[in-house]
């Protein structure tokens, strides 16, 4: 009986420890950083606001995400905002709060394509570098196309043209990149 | 100890010979060294010597060979005796797989192994890169020091990882996930390309890595190594230590390593946030009573290391940009010891105890359990000070009991044993993410069964093995409002295997092996979700596959011409059904951060065939020159692609030059030559063609000497000594980044 003794020190302790096994709920998680919604609001002189709009409220997956793009007069400079939202929780969060805590680790920029409209930073951080929550909209001639929208977290600011919008030598990784079909008339 | 109470009666004898372990072949001129008595001979031409007049008493006689690691032999000598030293003098030859306790010498398997003083000269890389000295292993590799072994093809889930008898528990799915094991525990590391390993648990496909502490030594005195490395390349420090002794009560082995290193450096540029620090510490008990022998191991492993801050991107674009560029985005002018986000952070304890009982003269009983418990945090770039909070918790606790039976009835030799496996794995709260794999829990009891005998110059092998795999798992939606929802699978897995091998003279035989096995999907293959951090895509499991199914086949071959020209070849054959794999879907996935590649997990046929060659010659004594090519091929058999992350064909020719300056003092020169050819996907297979093929240097020189009874290591080893330029393709960093530049080691060890 000895000999058996050392054999069933491992087992007994194996069988111990084998019924610990546990059935509980794995924790959901609040998905804090989470960006639902962008909202790039442009508002002209004249009065009315124009709002382009994306919006997946569900995040990645399940139903495919809303976009809502707007028409802009031609000629014509438009002072403009973005707000991004998380609306996955009630209230919905303000993200935007959140990029301006660290404003000089953010920067927002703006793509075109055959739409004639040109922007230009109106905010800027500690570091006098833009950060591109608000804007100046100019548009030119009728035309229609896109604007391209993109968060970036940790560029480099200082490098060469980015703070004049250029997102070439920017870096950093994208944490929006939404497009809006926009036609000037 | 008694001995000398009777007096000095110095009339005994130590005779021999010595002989190389790879090929049985004598090796002459070795010199024999008896610490206590100061004796010295020499063996002749036939490796045979003899020590006379030797007293009764405990002695420690140390063996040494040209090109060989100097063997210790500790003797209690009480009578005339006969002794036969095996030295390692052909470290990359395959390995005899002895039958613990029947010691026969033959095998049933293609095993490659790498010594204990190969991997303290390596001390300071991980595992994988310590396991492609041998021919026919490659790494897969995120990154400077994550890498995981390939093995004729096949990795992650594939390759199963024995640490001391016990599968390696943790988050082994994870291309990005290094085996959490600190090499330098191990008295040698094996690779089993077999065609089915029945033996142990996990879910090989047929390869196997075997960590392999060993018996501690049966010294009476302290004995051990104190070894460090200082790296030019990320100024790394690496620290290990081995203690070992054995007492009346019971015997043990201390094993610790420390590796603190900065930021490693490409050819032009520094790797920024490359740096690593890692802790590991073993310890081993041994305890013989009567008829059983115990044994407790207890081994703890931690490290936490940056990941190229460029390499950590968004989406599709991100992506495109960084693969333009000249140098990865955020690359710094010098070297930090920092570790910021992205890291990984990971801390893995193993505790096992075994018990051997020898019930009879033929029939041993053998039971094991282990417990594991792996926690690993991965860190992302996040905003608000969350990039102190991991992304990625998990907490893996595994459960591993075996009872094994070993038999031995006039020629047949049976093993039988019963394994259960019980894993829990869960997401720890307080990462604020959605999780990549679910919660899940895991029984799997298995039973093999393995028969062998040998007639004459055969050896026949043959076995099965079954496994059971009950897996339940809760998963949280992917879209709001989120839920828990819980699935249940039961898969069975088969194997059998045989092999016949032919041994005409050692180092000269034949064997073929076939096996039959079927892998059943791991979790992430049937759950996985989101964003696969860094590769830029979304993965996605696919709740419905099934158990792949394998057949194998191997041949290998061995050749000794007059003891100067050593060959090894292994061919192989597998078939794949219902192999599991990664496709990549047409349409992107549009989500707020922009168009992301999606990826399924589905299942095709395919077959993967290779073969790895090795010559060694040796001209003169003092001259070794060996080469090594391997050759893999896969593809999905009906759409007639070839199959990704497979290694290219590379060839490495290496030559060691050894010269005795005198008695005990020898030094060694030596010069590698590693070619890679990397030309074989599709470009649209990836996101760039594959890198350009690639050749690397490496020299090095050291001399061994003695220092009292013990011995002193000093060497200067290079890799890269040319400082190339290139990328690697079975390197994730590849599209950010080229590999490490030009890196030149001090060694120093020093072995009692």
């Amino acid at each position: 009986m000895n000999r058996l003794k050392y054999f069933m020190i491992p087992l007994v302790s194996c069988m111990l420890l084998l019924t610990v096994g546990c059935e509980d709920d794995p924790p959901i998680e609040n998905p804090e950083e989470l960006i639902t919604t962008v909202n790039f609001t442009l508002t002209n002189s004249s009065g009315g606001d124009i709002i382009l709009s994306f919006s997946d409220p569900d995040g990645d997956g399940g139903m495919n995400p809303v976009i809502a793009g707007g028409s802009l007069s031609p000629n014509t400079s438009y002072s403009a905002s973005i707000e991004l939202l998380n609306e996955s929780v009630t209230p919905a969060e303000d993200i935007t709060a959140e990029v301006l805590l660290e404003a000089e680790e953010h920067q927002v920029f703006y793509l075109t394509d055959s739409l004639n409209v040109s922007f230009s930073y109106t905010d800027s951080d500690i570091d006098l570098n833009p950060i591109g929550i608000s804007t100046m909209v100019m548009t030119g001639d009728s035309s229609s196309g896109n604007i391209t929208v993109i968060l970036r977290h940790e560029p480099d600011k200082f490098a060469t043209g980015v703070s004049d919008g250029d997102i070439s030598n920017a870096g950093g990784e994208t944490d929006i990149e939404v497009s809006f079909p926009v036609t000037i008339q | 100890m008694s001995a000398f109470l009777f007096g000095q009666d110095c009339t005994l004898s130590v005779t021999g010979k010595v002989i190389d372990k790879g090929t049985g072949r004598p090796l002459s001129f070795s010199n024999i060294y008896v610490q206590e008595s100061k004796q010295g001979t020499i063996s002749k031409e036939d490796g045979s010597f003899s020590l006379e007049n030797m007293c009764p008493g405990h002695y420690h006689i140390t063996i040494s060979h040209l090109g060989c690691s100097p063997g210790l032999l500790h003797l209690d000598l009480y009578s005339d005796t006969i002794v036969t030293i095996e030295l390692n003098h052909h470290d990359e030859l395959l390995d005899e797989i002895t039958i613990k306790g029947e010691g026969s010498g033959k095998r049933s398997a293609a095993i490659s192994t790498v010594s204990r003083s190969e991997i303290s000269r390596e001390s300071q890389s991980g595992l994988s890169t310590i396991l492609e000295t041998i021919s026919g292993v490659s790494s897969l590799k995120s990154g400077t020091d994550i890498a995981k072994p390939i093995v004729h093809g096949l990795y992650g889930n594939r390759v199963e990882i024995m640490n001391h008898g016990i599968p390696q528990a943790g988050q082994q799915w994870g291309n990005d996930h290094a085996p959490e094991i600190d090499p330098f525990v191990a008295q040698k590391i094996s690779v089993v390309k077999g065609a089915a390993s029945l033996e142990y648990g996990g879910s090989s496909l047929g390869s196997i890595v075997l960590i392999e502490p060993g018996n501690i030594t049966g010294d009476k005195h302290l004995e051990g190594i104190v070894n460090y490395v200082f790296q030019s390349n990320g100024l790394g420090n690496t620290l290990n230590t081995r203690f070992e002794r054995s007492s009346k009560l019971f015997s043990y082995r201390l094993t610790s390593s420390f590796k603190v290193k900065g930021d490693s450096k490409a050819a032009d540029y520094y790797l920024t946030n490359t740096a690593k620090n890692e802790i590991s510490t073993a310890l081993q008990m041994q305890k013989k009573a009567g008829i059983s022998e115990s044994e407790i191991y207890y081994s703890f492993y931690f490290n936490n290391l940056g990941i190229l801050r460029g390499s950590h991107i968004g989406n599709l674009t991100d992506l495109e940009e960084a693969l333009v560029r000249d140098e990865p985005f955020y690359t710094e002018d010098k070297i930090s010891f920092d570790i910021a986000a992205p890291r990984q952070k990971v801390a893995h304890h193993l505790f096992k105890a075994n018990s051997d009982l020898r019930l009879s003269e033929k029939i041993r009983l053998k039971g094991t359990y282990a417990f594991q418990l792996n926690d690993r945090r991965e860190y992302d770039v996040r905003r608000n000070g969350r990039s102190d909070r991991p992304t990625l918790h998990m907490l893996q606790l595994d459960h591993f009991a075996e009872v094994s039976l070993r038999s031995s009835l006039d020629k047949w030799s049976l093993r039988s044993g019963i394994q259960l496996n019980y894993v829990n794995n869960k997401n720890v709260a307080g990462t604020g993410t959605m999780p990549l794999i679910p919660q899940y829990n895991q029984i799997k009891p298995a039973a093999f069964f393995i028969a062998s005998t040998t007639a004459d110059k055969w050896f026949f092998e043959s076995g099965v093995r079954y496994a059971f795999n009950h897996l339940e798992v809760a998963t949280i939606t992917t879209s709001f409002p989120l839920e828990v929802l819980r699935f249940k699978h039961n898969f069975h897995d088969y194997a059998l295997s045989s092999s016949v091998s032919y041994m005409w003279s050692r180092g000269n035989n034949f064997g073929i092996q076939a096996g039959y096995m079927s892998r059943s999907p791991e979790v992430n293959e049937l759950y996985s979700s989101g964003l696969h951090q860094g590769v830029s895509g979304i993965e996605e499991g696919n709740r419905n596959l099934d158990s792949e199914r394998s057949l194998k086949l191997q041949m290998e071959y061995e050749f000794n011409w007059k003891d100067k020209l050593f060959g090894q070849f292994v061919s192989y054959y597998q078939n794949i059904n219902d192999y599991i794999y990664l496709e990549p879907q047409d349409s992107f996935r549009l989500t707020i951060r922009g168009a992301f590649p999606l990826f399924i997990y589905k299942q095709d046929d395919v077959m993967i065939y290779g073969s790895d060659f090795l010559l060694s010659y040796e001209p003169i004594d003092k001259l070794k020159l060996s080469l090594k090519y391997a050759i893999v091929r896969g593809e999905l058999v009906e759409e007639n692609v070839v199959l990704i992350n497979l290694p290219s064909d590379n060839l490495t020719f290496s030559m060691k030059y050894s010269v005795k300056l005198k008695d005990r003092t020898k030094a060694s020169f030596g010069l590698d030559f590693d070619y890679v050819w990397q030309n074989r996907i599709e470009p649209e297979q990836d996101f760039i063609p594959p890198p350009d093929a690639y050749y690397l240097i490496g020299a090095m020189a050291g001399v061994n000497l003695p220092l009292g009874k013990s011995y002193a290591t000093i060497e200067l080893i290079a890799d890269n000594l040319l400082n190339r330029r290139y990328r690697d393709y079975l390197n994730r960093q590849k599209y950010f980044a080229d590999e490490v530049g030009r890196d030149v080691r001090l060694r120093l060890a020093y072995l009692f």
